[in-house]
């Protein structure tokens, strides 16, 4: 419970301590975990705070002035962003950070509390420069985030912040996703600029983008709330911004200049010496036993650059203060260079304080240890994982699997954005469960009871769908929530570039209800699903285009036809004028004639007759010609072929209709 | 008309296709011309209406007039405007200005300032006498780590004086766009920027090379610098004494970019000369602005123009010709009303989102597309029209002779 209480530190300290705060206050700190033997968890989480008066008078000094202008410009009391990547492996890692509270689904995903004044459209209003404003800030494509992508949750989430409503002000809630958005360090760029000591000092120093972003999992969050403590003091804006990484070990401290993974020189491989193959030249690679030995500046590819200490120190406060907080079995060797050291009350966890210089590099290292460095990780509420099942093109389902590991019952509430071109059949909507311990698979499911289902259909291109419901997980058991869907077809247009890759389907949230207890609201955990992609039926795109040619090729050959029929004048063969072109083509096939030598005289009589039939007839005669001198009677043959074409001219001829008459 | 059909007569001299009578040869040419008469009378002008786009008409001649010159309205003639020009340093004129005070260091001292207090003594008196003319909103923010651009060569140490100096080629870089948080606010209006730099400790003094130890100069039309050495020990807070002089320079520096002449007399009289030269300017912009829109409209025949565009254009002309009555009867701020009316408008208009979309879809697009269909259909039209018209022709000679 030592570790969760640190995690929520962040919130719960500053909650109880800002009712004494009255400056502005900025603090920092990063919490480490190694996860198993390969894996390094780094929270960082960056505070500031600005009185009320502050903010409205645009007076800022650690709270970031381009945010503060769009709040107030679009009227959010309360902001929450999240740039999510990757997936926490909960099997292996256990626990999400923050219980879930800090992490947003993959992608983007924001949701603020918006004034209400002045009714809906004002709302949509606000919220549209909001999204275009962020965007800009943090060169994501947030602006996409339009009311295709955005619901209005009633459960799902609470404010966080505190505030004296004033008489006649209403928030409203909007929340957005953009599940299809690659985060990247041009997100991380912008978001190291708002905090005061922009990545230059102090632990904000170790995020780079080269390494944040080759993270398994990765999340930045961005949470601005307002504090009115119960007295009469002052209301206090703060900005949280926090951003958590899961590094993979070994390939972070690869060496930059040499990322390429190879194998190790053989002279520092430790061989199995046990395996009776083992001999001059064979090597058995000993598995390596217990943790694996990492530091500051090899895992993030630079040690920490001085400190940013900005707060005025106050006496009781000063010995609270630590940058770094370390968690690994008290047995385990840190060592800690320009650091000041401290050991929690239990031992458990190691607090570190970075020096007060500006220019001083302080790192962690833990040499290689011989006691594995993975404690048993806290149990995650759920398990939650979402699958698209079904075939075609024309239909599908959506399957939610839950799974309550703990013996007592929990109650969650699951939401779902889902674009309008996904369409729910909600009458097909099932949840049911089954006890973890069954071993009989062939046992009917039991219905969960619903609570409570908060529904907004979609209305094409311009609303997506809603789905919030609320139930129950039953001790030990997994609950499976299914419903059919139908698939839309987009236009032409409507398709982006990649449309074979399939569209994006926003995570589910999943919030589980006060699963620590005693701490209410505050006790509420998050799960995300990952997020889906749907394939659609995708036409081709150069259709149109085929379209209009086939069409117009159609249009044109009937037109011909008709034009033709109307205007043409309808004559015998032979009464056909000889053209200019008619000479030639028979002095041609004279020659043509000479060329062949003696065999040419029924090839020229056959060419005499002009016309398209007499290049028929001298085809088909050199047809029969070229046969007949296989068999070396090439006279017979010759004749043949000139009574063929006569007899062909004169079927020609009775069809040919007189409509001069 | 019999014809012995064998091989025999088709070797001989082909015969004559019989003669048609003429009510047979003016059926043919009645269905040709019926085919072109349908083609031009509907055919074309059905193109021509569903690929066009719809273009409102503009008076372009009041606009061209407009555009003409400063003798429009009267005004350089009339005496009682101030000779002095307005400088270049200023910002155009606009209803809303967005005014951000930065104090920017590159250690971690000071990291607060008495900002508020000092804006209340320096800068509010300023923006409220001038606030009939813009609106003003003032933001203030406080800017730790702040690096200078690499593109810059730095201050130098300069030993004879002991002092570090900035050289003159290094201003137009010394504000590190790409790292320092200074984007424009949010909202119309442009933004001046003003700068409080102060220099590490082991960068101080700081000050600018060949002008004396000046600390302080201005931007064009993005604002002013002011660099503030600090003696001593370095203080985490920058009191109302220590912000005195840079306050100041920040105030004239605020006047010069608002193009208050400085020599004008009593303040009242700096603002009154203000508004004139504003109206003046204003006129003049939106003047240009109407013969830069009629010169685009003529070179570009395929851009639409909406009818939005031509009612702004109607707005600005009436606009402009009030703002020159008031002018000439010395109503200043009737006249600068009607200037600012009159240039928002065809600001607005002059970029009409609308206006762009459709450049990039030329006719040879259009007409590339229907080729499948257009060819086909044109080769038999023509030929037939003119074999006809040919024999026509000929039978008309023939009947003559």
């Amino acid at each position: 419970m030592k570790l969760s209480f640190l995690l929520a530190l962040p919130t719960t300290l500053l909650t109880l301590l800002t009712p004494t705060l009255a400056s502005p206050e900025y603090n920092e700190h990063l919490h480490l975990i190694p996860l198993s033997n390969e894996y390094l968890y780094a929270g960082f989480n960056f505070t500031s705070t600005t009185s009320q008066s502050a903010y409205r008078a645009n007076n800022y000094r650690y709270f970031p002035r381009s945010l503060g202008q769009i709040l107030q410009y679009s009227r959010a009391s309360e902001l929450h962003l999240r740039f999510a990547l990757g997936r926490w492996d909960e099997e292996t890692w256990g626990a999400r950070p923050r219980h879930g509270r800090r992490e947003g689904g993959t992608g983007v995903e924001l949701w603020a509390w918006i004034d209400a004044e002045g009714g809906t459209e004002a709302v949509e209003e606000r919220w549209s420069a909001l999204v275009n404003s962020l965007s800009g800030l943090f060169c994501a494509s947030l602006n996409f985030i339009d009311g295709t992508k955005t619901i209005r949750p009633v459960l799902s989430f609470d404010s966080e912040g505190t505030s004296r409503s004033t008489a006649g002000s209403k928030q409203l809630l909007l929340h957005g996703t953009l599940a299809n958005e690659v985060v990247c360090t041009e997100n991380l760029t912008p978001f190291l600029k708002l905090l005061p000591c922009k990545g230059k000092a102090g632990i904000s120093s170790l995020l780079d983008g080269h390494k944040v972003f080759d993270a398994n999992w990765q999340t930045m969050s961005i949470d601005v709330r307002p504090i009115c403590p119960a007295s009469d003091a002052e209301c206090m804006i703060e900005v949280q911004q926090t951003a958590d990484v899961v590094l993979d070990l070994e390939r972070s401290m690869r060496p930059r200049d040499d990322p390429i993974p190879r194998p190790q020189p053989i002279a520092e491989i430790e061989c199995d010496e046990g395996k009776h193959y083992h001999g001059g030249d064979t090597c058995y690679p000993k598995r390596k036993q217990g943790a694996k030995r990492w530091s500051l500046s090899k895992v993030f590819g630079s040690p920490v650059i001085g400190s940013c200490h900005l707060s005025e120190r106050n006496d009781g406060e000063a010995e609270e203060k630590w940058d770094i907080s370390l968690e690994v079995p008290s047995e385990h060797i840190v060592e800690a260079s320009a650091m000041q050291d401290s050991l929690t009350s239990d031992d458990q966890i190691r607090l570190y304080r970075l020096s007060e210089s500006r220019t001083q590099r302080s790192d962690l290292s833990l040499p290689h240890q011989y006691e594995s460095g993975s404690r048993l990780r806290p149990q995650p509420a759920l398990y939650a994982t979402r699958q698209i099942t079904g075939h075609g093109q024309e239909r599908g389902g959506m399957h939610a699997v839950l799974r309550n590991p703990h013996p007592y019952a929990q109650q969650i509430i699951y939401l779902e954005t889902l674009p309008w071109f996904l369409r729910p059949y909600m009458h097909t909507l099932k949840v049911n469960h089954r006890f973890n311990s069954t071993e009989d698979k062939s046992a009917r499911p039991v219905d969960v009871f619903l609570e409570k289902i908060f529904y907004t259909p979609a209305i094409d291109r311009s609303r997506a769908t809603k789905v919030e419901v609320m139930f129950t997980i039953p001790p030990e058991s997994t609950v499976e929530l299914t419903y059919d869907f139908e698939k839309a077809v987009l236009r032409y247009t409507e398709y982006p570039p990649d449309a074979n890759r399939g569209f994006d389907i926003a995570a589910a949230v999943i919030r589980v209800l006060g699963s620590i207890k005693g701490l209410g609201r505050e006790g509420d955990s998050y799960i995300r699903t990952t997020s889906l992609l749907l394939p659609l039926p995708t036409p081709d795109f150069s259709m149109p285009y085929n379209v209009i040619i086939l069409t117009s090729t159609v249009i044109a050959l009937g037109f011909g036809s008709i034009f033709n029929l109307l205007v043409r004048r309808f004559v015998l063969v032979e009464e056909i004028p000889k053209g200019p072109l008619a000479g030639l083509v028979a002095r041609v096939k004279v020659g043509l004639g000479k060329l062949r030598g003696g065999k040419g005289e029924w090839a020229e009589g056959a060419g005499g007759a002009g016309g398209a039939g007499g290049a028929g007839g001298a085809g088909s005669a050199n047809r029969a010609h070229e046969d007949a001198a296989a068999d070396g009677e090439a006279r017979r043959a010759g004749q043949t072929g000139v009574n063929g074409r006569v007899g062909e001219g004169k079927d020609g001829l009775t069809n040919v209709e007189r409509k001069d008459r | 008309m019999e014809h012995p059909v064998s091989n025999d007569v088709k070797r001989a001299e082909a015969p004559a296709p019989p003669a048609q009578s003429p009510q047979v040869t003016w059926t043919r040419r009645w269905i040709i011309m019926s085919f072109w008469a349908i083609i031009v009378c509907f055919g074309l002008p059905h193109w021509l209406l569903t690929t066009s786009t719809y273009r409102a008409t503009l008076p372009l001649d009041s606009m061209d007039w407009w555009a003409q010159g400063d003798q429009v309205c009267a005004v350089d003639e009339a005496g009682w405007l101030p000779q002095h020009s307005e400088n270049e340093k200023a910002f155009r004129y606009a209803s809303t200005y967005h005014l951000t005070f930065s104090l920017f260091t590159p250690a971690a001292m000071p990291a607060d300032w008495s900002i508020e207090e000092a804006l209340n003594q320096y800068v509010r008196p300023l923006t409220t006498a001038l606030s009939n003319v813009s609106d003003f909103t003032i933001e203030t923010q406080v800017q730790l780590h702040a690096s200078f651009s690499p593109s810059i060569a730095g201050p130098q140490f300069d030993a004879a004086t002991r002092d570090w100096i900035l050289q003159k080629s290094d201003l137009r870089g010394f504000i590190n766009a790409a790292e320092w948080p200074l984007s424009p606010s949010i909202g119309a209006g442009p933004t001046m920027n003003f700068v409080l730099y102060v220099p590490a400790l082991e960068q101080t003094p700081l000050v600018i090379a060949e002008t004396g130890r000046s600390t302080s100069w201005m931007i064009l039309q993005w604002g002013g610098v002011a660099i503030l050495n600090q003696v001593g020990e370095p203080s985490p807070k920058l009191t109302m004494a220590d912000m005195e002089p840079v306050m100041l320079t920040f105030a004239e520096q605020l006047a010069t970019l608002l193009g208050l002449p400085s020599d004008a007399g009593s303040f009242d009289n700096r603002v009154l000369h203000l508004k004139q030269t504003r109206a003046v300017s204003l006129i003049k912009s939106a003047s240009s602005t109407l013969g830069a829109l009629s010169r685009l409209t003529l070179k570009l025949k395929a851009i639409a123009i909406p009818d939005t565009v031509a009612a702004a254009v109607d707005k600005t002309l009436s606009s402009l010709e009030q703002a020159c009555n008031a002018l000439q009867l010395g109503k200043w701020d009737t006249a600068l009303h009607h200037a600012r009316t009159g240039n928002d408008a065809i600001e607005t208009a002059f970029f009409e989102p609308s206006m762009v979309g459709q450049v990039y879809f030329p006719d040879e697009h259009k007409v590339a597309v229907y080729v499948p269909l257009l060819g086909p259909m044109a080769v038999p039209l023509i030929m037939t029209g003119l074999k006809e018209f040919r024999s026509w022709r000929q039978a008309r000679k023939a009947k003559a002779d």
